[in-house]
């Protein structure tokens, strides 16, 4: 075998960390191997002079100084927590109005128009004339009509001294969905 | 009143880590909420937790700074690390934890000579060479370690934990603690033969 592939063992024998067969057989190899003899005295020789080193104590002030610096961040977070805790009250109360305002706000009507003008019909284009229904400016239905897509035709407009009828727009929540309601007004209205 | 009742059982304060004294004790009062007690908690795993970050950080200042943090987190995980029941295990895995994800930060390495604690001007001059020297060839014999090998020399040649142990810390297995120590301490004699022979 060769001595580079004693070199592990060895190594772990300078630190006493080989079971019992195998450190026998790590001091048989070393008592006919010279060469090997002067790696397992240099591991050692290495590992005591560590470990004296590291053993030799500090400053008793490196340690007060750490223990000073978590004592202080520890009472500052105290301190943190008692301010917290006189504020809790407020707290509590900002959020349940934040809660009541979140829930008024999540039980709104969805589909409320959100503006009915009068327009004069010279202004509406594309309108559906064909069903006028009479709905008075401002007025809510119940139920609001499906959307309809409505083709674009021209309005005959005839110069007839009819009065002007009613033109309701209701603004949907699609933007590109506009419903005017076209009621006919009776004479003297 | 339960954290001052343990606390009188605990005994003086003399700023070294008590390894005989019942670790259980300050454990318990420093649950209970005093801040007393846990400066006496500190007290005693003070040396370990400090020790050994400035082995694998190898500046003073910056194992402060990591030690620190390890306190601050055993204060929030007072119960954690009591029931663990093997506190000191606990904080050497926290402190090597903490001092690599500051090694992973730092990425700039200081010099050697800020490294340790300055000599007492009243000491002896030859003793404070010889010791200065020797603190100067281990800062710098771990410094040609990578990461994990030094963290298993350090647990285990320097700090004395067994094989197992240090394999629990680092969440490894036993097979792997040998290999990397072997590696280890191999490449520490290479360097200080080198060493001491570029010296003389």
């Amino acid at each position: 075998m060769n001595c580079s592939d004693w070199e592990e063992r060895i190594a772990l024998h300078a630190g006493g960390d080989l079971p019992p067969a195998e450190a026998a057989e790590v001091e048989r190899h070393l008592r006919e191997c010279a060469g090997c003899q002067v790696l397992a005295s240099g591991l050692k020789q290495s590992l005591a002079l560590l470990k004296e080193a590291h053993h030799e104590p500090l400053a008793p002030a490196h340690f007060s100084a750490v223990r000073a610096r978590v004592v202080a961040e520890l009472e500052q977070q105290q301190r943190r927590g008692s301010l917290w805790a006189r504020r809790r009250p407020w707290g509590y109360g900002l959020a349940a109005v934040a809660v009541a305002l979140l829930v008024m706000l999540a039980l709104r009507p969805e589909r409320i128009p959100v503006a009915a003008t009068r327009q004069p019909l010279s202004n509406v284009r594309g309108s559906d004339v064909s069903e006028p229904r009479t709905l008075e400016s401002g007025m809510v239905p119940n139920r609001p009509p499906p959307h309809r897509r409505v083709a674009r035709r021209k309005v005959n407009r005839e110069p007839a001294p009819q009065p002007e009828p009613l033109i309701v727009k209701l603004q949907t929540d699609d933007p590109n969905v506009v419903i005017y309601w076209i009621a006919d007004r009776k004479k003297g209205d | 009143m339960k954290a001052l009742a343990l606390l009188a059982t605990v005994g003086p304060m003399d700023g070294s880590e008590e390894r005989s004294e019942p670790a259980a004790l300050p454990l318990e009062a420093a649950k209970a909420g005093g801040l007393a007690a846990f400066e006496l908690l500190m007290r005693q795993h003070e040396r370990l937790v400090l020790v050994t970050a400035l082995r694998l950080l190898g500046v003073l200042e910056d194992a402060q700074d990591a030690s620190q943090e390890v306190f601050l987190r055993l204060y929030r995980n007072l119960n954690k690390a009591g029931a663990s029941g093997n506190l000191p295990g606990w904080l050497y895995r926290v402190t090597v934890n903490v001092c690599h994800d500051a090694q992973r930060k730092r990425r700039v390495s200081a010099s050697v000579e800020d490294a340790g604690e300055l000599p007492a001007p009243s000491a002896d001059p030859q003793r404070v060479a010889v010791e200065t020297e020797r603190r100067r060839a281990l800062e710098m014999s771990l410094r040609m370690l990578s990461q994990k090998e030094r963290a298993v020399l350090v647990l285990r040649d320097l700090e004395g934990l067994s094989t197992e142990e240090v394999a629990r810390v680092l969440g490894t297995t036993e097979a792997t603690v040998r290999s990397q120590i072997s590696k280890a301490r191999v490449k520490v004699r290479d360097f200080l033969e080198r060493y001491f022979r570029r010296r003389t």
